[in-house]
């Protein structure tokens, strides 16, 4: 039904202010039918508010959004009736229960209560004769999250959905996620706990200050990024020191610990073969590493280290 | 163990002043201003003894009592005047105010999960809730004593010291008893909300419990707290009985809020929250079936309170519609049937009075509906509404269409429950026409204070709380306009303000299209605001 090649979720530098600040600056990025899309980026960077305008809550400045073609803000209607949308604070009508508020939810998508939400009840154990007051933020989730997994959607956008959940009801997410993207769907995927995102996500968009720095799947990230090698070699290996594209050397006696610039791995491995290893360990840079490179870097200046 | 509940209660104290400060400014001012201000007026108001005489002729009769209370015996000066005029409409502000301020700072801020941070520090278990009385009782002394001094300054002719201090610290007194009022019910329930509903609940049973011994026997009037204020008999005999009454019971009810609140877990009240359906009821499916759902309480209440209230202003309407009492003189000059028309006359004299009334009460749910869209953005509810195909076309005109049809529901019961209260005592039919003809004059204002809501939402909606005032303000005008000998103009501040008095004049069908033509306007222009506006996010 829905063609693979054209972007589901199509955002070209979006802006967005509110008065004199700039709350996105440059926000560019395509989301494809089955791709599960991770978007990731500290407290305030944007994430949300990015989030909000793809909605049509709130108004681009400059720019432009499309979803399913259709603009975000102007056609909001139209787009609504294909997605589903968790947001990162559940607020829910203390005097309602959670079974009434997914019901709404549901008639308000214009899909059912079906099989599917009572399956979604029971796996993640909610009690939906509660009355919204009584439930702790990971069960006022689990409220959105399963209006949002029992909607017949196109694209499914989260906003660090897992944030209350416990391991067990976060793996439950991680499933149904798969099976969506399965079964052709798009899904938006805001989040802070990276080992997820390097789990669940194709393609990776990291936002700054407003603006998406990086963009890509995380093997081609990595490709930008440095692999941390240990190495235990018979004969010394003071070169290291002076290699291109070789840093952070920690010549030790017994054991040497190093980075490498993934464009000059080559070169490095056929030296340190020639010193006759005797144990190596490379570690390929995890998300964390990428995410901190970017922003542990007090100058903002995260190209000039490349 | 005493000291070690109550830590850091002054230093909780002094930040709930910090934070509270432009709130707390804004209703000192207000309240001041008004108190003050009439003060100030009313040497130049009622100076003469021509004019004393007149206006006590009115506040005598039973329909004046039945909303200022009871007058002492006379002789009067201008300071009785004063007093009987502003003691009663002060202390339902001060009811109001104190309300707000308990509620929000003890119950609300449990709820909003701020006291579960502040507990969690070395901050005694009764800590908040003292700090929120100290905080409303410093509010309730400086705003008396203002008060005091003001009436000093103001130097009404026939007032005394004592009778100065004794009127604005016994309105201190009054609102702080209500606050005290307001913090045990704060412990009962679970919400702020409710907890709202039940304490002007209780106020209202005993507003409509003076009124009804007012214009029976007065002594009873002792008998409920709100009444007490009436007793001070200020500028006569300056009674500080009432004042160590109000003083007494706001000890008692402090103690108890504090008993209940050292019985009970953070976050729940002693009304438990049942458990509810686990479906959706086939009714819950959009914008206005979920407003209704969430407010039909609220609206209930409001419904049938007002409707109460009708009745019992209509249950009056025998002492006030006999011209006999007030002056038997009458018998001599007109025969039965002259005299019934005075009488009916007099009743819709009294009813063009209640309208107003019914009229602004009736607008407080509407008003509260549509606001809803706006705190109801900024708090995150409607966030996933807005991500649904419902679109804000929908939720404006749905959220509209409840408010509108809840103010109009709620004016109809007023006027309703006035007819039935009337019939009920009168011995001389009253025709329902009477009352519908109230219900038309003041349909058109009513919608266009609606539409001065809708028109906030679409494009100020940080300040849709201000419509609140200008009703209030219009209330006031309307209300003590002739009594004040406010000038002519300052009633054409407000929409009610080009109503001729129905049901004593006719319905004028060319004020009412106009009113009408504005309030589509002030819609309509509100919906392209909203339509095309970010919408608030926390």
């Amino acid at each position: 039904m829905l063609n693979q090649n054209v972007p589901i979720l199509h955002i070209d530098h979006l802006q967005k202010n509110f008065g004199k600040f700039h709350a996105l600056k440059n926000i560019t990025f395509d989301i494809y039918p089955g791709e599960v899309f991770g978007f990731i980026g500290p407290n305030g960077a944007g994430k949300s508010t990015t989030i909000r305008t793809i909605l049509g809550i709130l108004r681009a400045s400059g720019g432009r959004a499309t979803i399913f073609g259709k603009d975000v803000f102007k056609d909001a209607v139209e787009i609504h009736k294909r997605i589903a949308y968790v947001p990162g604070d559940v607020y829910l009508w203390p005097n309602l229960t959670g079974g009434e508020i997914i019901d709404l939810f549901l008639k308000l998508g214009h899909s059912r209560h079906t099989l599917k939400t009572d399956e979604l009840i029971k796996k993640f154990q909610l009690d939906p004769t509660k009355k919204a007051r009584t439930y702790s933020k990971g069960n006022r989730q689990k409220v959105a999250l399963i209006a949002a997994f029992s909607t017949k959607a196109d694209l499914y956008i989260f906003d660090e959905p897992t944030s209350g959940l416990d391991p067990l009801n976060e793996e439950i997410f991680q499933k149904e996620v798969f099976n969506l993207k399965k079964n052709g769907k798009a899904v938006l995927l805001s989040s802070h706990i990276l080992s997820e995102v390097e789990k669940m996500c194709d393609n990776i968009g990291i936002i700054r200050n407003g603006e998406i720095v990086e963009t890509g799947s995380l093997a081609q990230m990595r490709h930008l990024t440095r692999t941390t090698i240990k190495v235990q070699t018979q004969i010394q290996t003071p070169e290291l020191l002076s290699m291109s594209g070789v840093h952070n050397v920690e010549l030790g006696n017994n054991q040497t610990v190093l980075s490498v610039d993934s464009d000059y791995l080559e070169s490095v491995m056929a030296y340190l073969s020639q010193k006759q290893i005797v144990s190596i360990q490379a570690t390929p840079p995890t998300l964390e590493d990428l995410f901190l490179r970017y922003y542990d870097s007090n100058n903002g200046g995260s190209n000039n280290e490349k | 163990m005493k000291s070690e509940r109550f830590q850091k209660t002054f230093f909780l104290t002094r930040f709930s002043f910090k934070r509270d400060w432009l709130r707390l400014s804004v209703w000192t001012v207000v309240l001041i201003g008004l108190f003050v201000g009439v003060a100030a007026k009313f040497n130049g108001l009622y100076g003469s003894k021509n004019a004393i005489e007149q206006i006590i002729k009115t506040l005598k009769t039973p329909a004046m009592v039945s909303l200022f209370g009871k007058m002492p015996s006379g002789p009067y000066t201008t300071a009785d005047v004063f007093a009987s005029e502003m003691t009663v409409f002060m202390a339902i502000i001060a009811a109001i105010m104190n309300f707000y301020f308990i509620i929000h700072n003890t119950r609300g801020e449990e709820e909003d999960g701020i006291l579960e941070m502040i507990q969690a520090h070395s901050v005694g278990r009764l800590s908040n809730l003292s700090a929120a009385l100290l905080e409303v009782f410093i509010l309730n002394l400086v705003i008396g004593l203002i008060y005091s001094l003001g009436l000093q300054f103001a130097n009404l002719a026939g007032t005394d010291t004592n009778g100065n201090f004794l009127l604005g610290l016994g309105l201190g007194a009054v609102g702080f008893m209500f606050a005290s009022i307001a913090a045990v019910i704060a412990q009962l329930t679970d919400n702020s909300r409710t907890a709202s509903i039940l304490s002007y609940l209780v106020f209202g049973i005993m507003y409509i419990a003076r009124m009804i011994t007012d214009v029976s026997h007065s002594k009873y009037t002792w008998l409920v707290p709100m009444g007490w204020v009436e007793k001070f008999s200020t500028y006569k005999d300056n009674n500080w009985l009432p004042v160590l009454l109000m003083l007494i019971l706001s000890i008692i009810m402090t103690l108890l809020a504090f008993y209940l609140n050292s019985h009970r877990d953070v976050g729940s009240g002693l009304i438990a929250t049942r458990a509810g359906k686990s479906h959706a009821s086939i009714f819950l499916r959009g914008p206005i079936s979920l407003s209704w759902r969430l407010n039909r309480v609220s609206i209930l209440v409001w419904f049938f309170g007002i409707m109460i209230l009708g009745a019992t202003y209509g249950s009056v309407f025998n002492t006030i519609g006999d011209i006999l009492k007030t002056n038997p003189m009458m018998k001599q000059l007109l025969d039965t049937k002259a005299i019934n028309a005075a009488n009916i006359l007099i009743i819709k004299e009294f009813i063009a009075l209640l309208v107003i009334v019914f009229a602004v009460l009736a607008l407080v749910p509407g008003i509260s509906l549509i606001n809803y869209l706006k705190t109801g953005e900024s708090k995150g509810y409607l966030e996933i509404i807005h991500a649904t195909p419902t679109s804000r076309t929908r939720l404006y005109f749905s959220t509209l269409f409840l408010a509108t049809l809840t103010s109009i529901a709620v004016f109809f019961g007023g006027l309703y429950g006035l007819y039935i209260g009337g019939n009920a005592v009168m011995s001389h039919y009253l025709d329902f026409s009477i009352f519908l003809r109230s219900f038309y004059g003041y349909l058109s204002p009513l919608l266009v204070l609606i539409g001065i809501s809708a028109f906030l939402i679409g494009w100020l909606p940080k300040l849709v709380a201000i419509n609140y005032g200008y009703l209030i303000l219009a209330f006031f005008i309307q209300y003590f306009g002739k009594l004040l000998k406010l000038p002519d103009w300052s009633a054409k501040i407000s929409p009610f303000g080009f109503i001729d008095k129905v049901p004593v004049k006719n319905f004028d069908i060319a004020t009412f299209w106009w009113q009408i033509g504005i309030a589509v306007i002030l819609i309509g222009i509100g919906y392209i605001g909203y339509r095309r506006r970010d919408l608030i996010i926390n």
